[in-house]
């Protein structure tokens, strides 16, 4: 990972002060300790010997490595002032006590953490003292289903197997299964990744979408599976899936926020043309009947011709 | 090869804070190698580069927290100073647990700026003694707690506003209302920042239309630029974006209507439901909170659903159905 120059610069502040504390420091407990790798703290300790308050008057730190400890050798010389510990810049109190007070909201955290979480954010509140005071202006709240959540989190600690009534907002119905949870995460909404006894697959499960869970006797036993990166988005729809073609007026611009797609162009008056991939364009028919007259499916033609029947069968129920 | 900037940075935090009288620009460029470098060391070009570099390298550092203070000197000359005591962190003592959980907290930003920021000040924390997490790294199904929240940024106009909220600097944007064919330009005093069900919003005032108003990043199109000059509006203490968002999402319902439900049919309807009985033949009849955009969603369950009342309802979601079917 490259690290840009300010954030280097804040890590070896914080070396300094790591190292002045800890003479004869393991490369690999410091490394973890910053949350780095080896190289990039090598890549560090290369940099601090040409650091100091003189490169002339010879009062450099004098730090090196062997490749597994770290030494400083004049760190009583160059004073006492250098290495000690440094306030929390105004935007490291907000991102520490932003995200603390999110996860202190989610309504299925175990209370201990909880708790832990609390005392530690009233702690920083006081060490950062002025710094603080900016953090009030960002906030989070994560969302999340409190009793579905408490018994997935049970279920994963204690290793069970759990029984969910599913709904499928694609197809309308409740679905049965029984599944082996795997981890809980939130991003906007709160999910279970598991792996799916029914479609015998690692399946992702909404929370909110939970209609009724039970934990069951039987020790939970998912296979190895490689854990979804979070960080490249829930949705990472297939270059193979069918593509979608969907026009949309002003009023439909909200379908390229909430829909993941290859391209929207722009249309004169404001509207879109947006190209997405579905597995399965028939689960988009919600989608076409929602639009109304703020769009329609270009193509597939079957998808538009489906919604057209959906809505005339409904019609007739109006007597139209 | 020119001295790398986090060397530069590097040198001149360790001179302004361990200095015991403030240095001037002279001093402080005698002292940092990469100063004398710049522009050859001599001439006016020289003089002009070391100065803007100079200026730059005092914002970085301050955005990094740390205070320098400026005072003149005997000779009229601008001097300065990192001083121990208003750069010293004070005591922090937290526990193993408390530790672990605030290092799990970190974790949530994806945005590099708060991710960094969030790393920069667990590492202060850590070298000024703060425990190390146990990590739980042996069994990715073990571990310490079995929750893994994300906040996602994925919006290019979150950096600039959340500068923008902190320093209290007005900003312009254009801004596309979610029905309207063409973005406008907004004048905002930006309040904060919230985030809810995964999507940011901001509140602030609108200068425009003189009152407080809820803006969603993802219909912000184009750059976010600040404008000089005070607030001119008072920041009130409480801000509630959420409410204004839930509105928007017609979760404020302001009636009840009634509606034909299939059977094993709709169960997100159900599961809102104030009152459900048979109406038979395979139909239930349910009473629904109504709130806007609720035909929307009606219309949504295709033949499934058969409005009964109010009569606007059934009007709005006739029309719809009306214009799929032509479609």
């Amino acid at each position: 990972m490259a690290t840009n120059a300010i954030d280097q610069t804040r890590r070896m502040l914080s070396l300094v002060t790591y190292l002045r504390e800890r003479p004869g420091a393991r490369v690999e407990d410091v490394a973890r300790a910053f949350g780095i790798t080896t190289d990039e703290l090598i890549s560090d300790l290369h940099v601090l010997p040409m650091c100091g308050t003189s490169f002339r008057g010879g009062d450099l730190l004098d730090i090196d490595t062997d490749g597994e400890r770290i030494w400083w050798h004049n760190a009583d010389a160059v004073g006492s002032s250098t290495g000690e510990p440094l306030r929390l810049a105004a935007d490291e109190a907000t991102a520490l006590l932003v995200a603390a007070r999110a996860v202190a909201t989610l309504p299925g955290l175990r209370e201990s953490d909880r708790e832990a979480l609390q005392r530690a954010t009233a702690k920083i509140e006081a060490a950062a003292g002025e710094s603080a005071g900016a953090s009030s202006r960002l906030s989070v709240s994560f969302e999340s289903e409190g009793g579905v959540f408490a018994d997935v989190d049970r279920a994963i600690a204690e290793r069970r197997r759990l029984w969910i009534r599913y709904y499928s907002p694609t197809r309308d119905t409740l679905t049965e299964r029984e599944i082996d949870p795997i981890r809980l995460f939130a991003v906007g909404h709160t999910y279970v990744e598991a792996w799916c006894r029914l479609s015998e697959a690692h399946r992702t499960f909404r929370l909110d979408r939970v209609a009724e869970i039970r934990l069951l006797d039987e020790p939970s036993d998912p296979p190895p599976v490689e854990l979804r990166d979070l960080s490249e988005g829930l949705v990472q729809p297939s270059a193979e899936d069918p593509q979608v073609v969907i026009e949309v007026g002003p009023g439909g611009r909200w379908v390229a926020e909430y829909y993941p797609h290859d391209s929207a162009e722009e249309l004169p008056e404001g509207g879109l043309r947006i190209t997405l991939r579905a597995p399965d364009p028939a689960s988009l028919r919600r989608l076409a009947l929602r639009l109304g007259r703020d769009g329609r499916i270009v193509s597939p033609s079957e998808l538009a011709d489906s919604a057209r029947e959906a809505a005339r069968a409904a019609l007739a129920a109006y007597g139209d | 090869m020119a001295i790398a900037k986090a060397e530069r940075l590097m040198n001149l935090a360790l001179c302004l804070l361990g200095t015991r009288r403030p240095l001037t620009k002279r001093e402080l460029r005698a002292s940092i190698e990469a100063y004398l470098e710049v522009g050859g060391g001599s001439g006016r070009g020289g003089e002009d580069a070391f100065n803007r570099m100079f200026e730059r390298d005092k914002d970085d550092l301050r955005e990094l927290g740390l205070v320098i203070e400026t005072v003149e000197n005997l000779e009229g000359e601008i001097a300065y100073q990192a001083r121990r005591d208003s750069n010293r962190l004070p005591p922090v003592a937290l526990d193993a647990e408390e530790a672990a959980a605030l290092t799990l907290a970190a974790k949530v930003w994806q945005q590099a700026r708060l991710a960094g920021a969030a790393s920069g000040a667990l590492q202060k924390l850590r070298a000024a003694g703060m425990p190390l997490a146990d990590s739980g790294a042996e069994d990715p199904y073990g571990g310490h707690s079995a929750l893994e929240p994300r906040i996602p940024v994925r919006e290019a106009a979150f950096e600039p506003l959340m500068l923008a909220c902190r320093d209290r600097r007005p900003v312009t944007f254009a801004y596309r209302k979610s029905n309207a064919a063409r973005p406008g330009t907004r004048h905002v005093e930006p309040w904060t920042l919230e985030c809810w069900r995964g999507h940011w919003y901001l509140a602030g005032h609108d200068r425009d239309r003189g009152a407080e108003r809820v803006f969603r990043l993802s219909r912000i199109t184009g750059p976010v630029r600040s404008r000089a000059g005070a607030y001119t509006a008072e920041v009130p203490d409480h801000v509630t974006v959420r409410e204004t968002v839930e509105r928007w999402a017609g979760e404020i319902a302001t009636a009840t209507a009634r509606i034909r439900l299939r059977q094993g049919a709709g169960y997100p309807l159900r599961a809102r439901a104030l009152r459900t009985r048979e109406a038979g033949d395979g139909w239930d009849e349910l009473e629904i909170p109504y709130g806007h955009g609720l035909d929307a969603w009606l219309v949504e369950f295709g033949p499934d659903v058969v409005v009964l009342e109010p009569a606007d309802l059934r009007a709005d979601v006739v029309d719809r159905l009306r214009a799929v079917a032509k479609g």
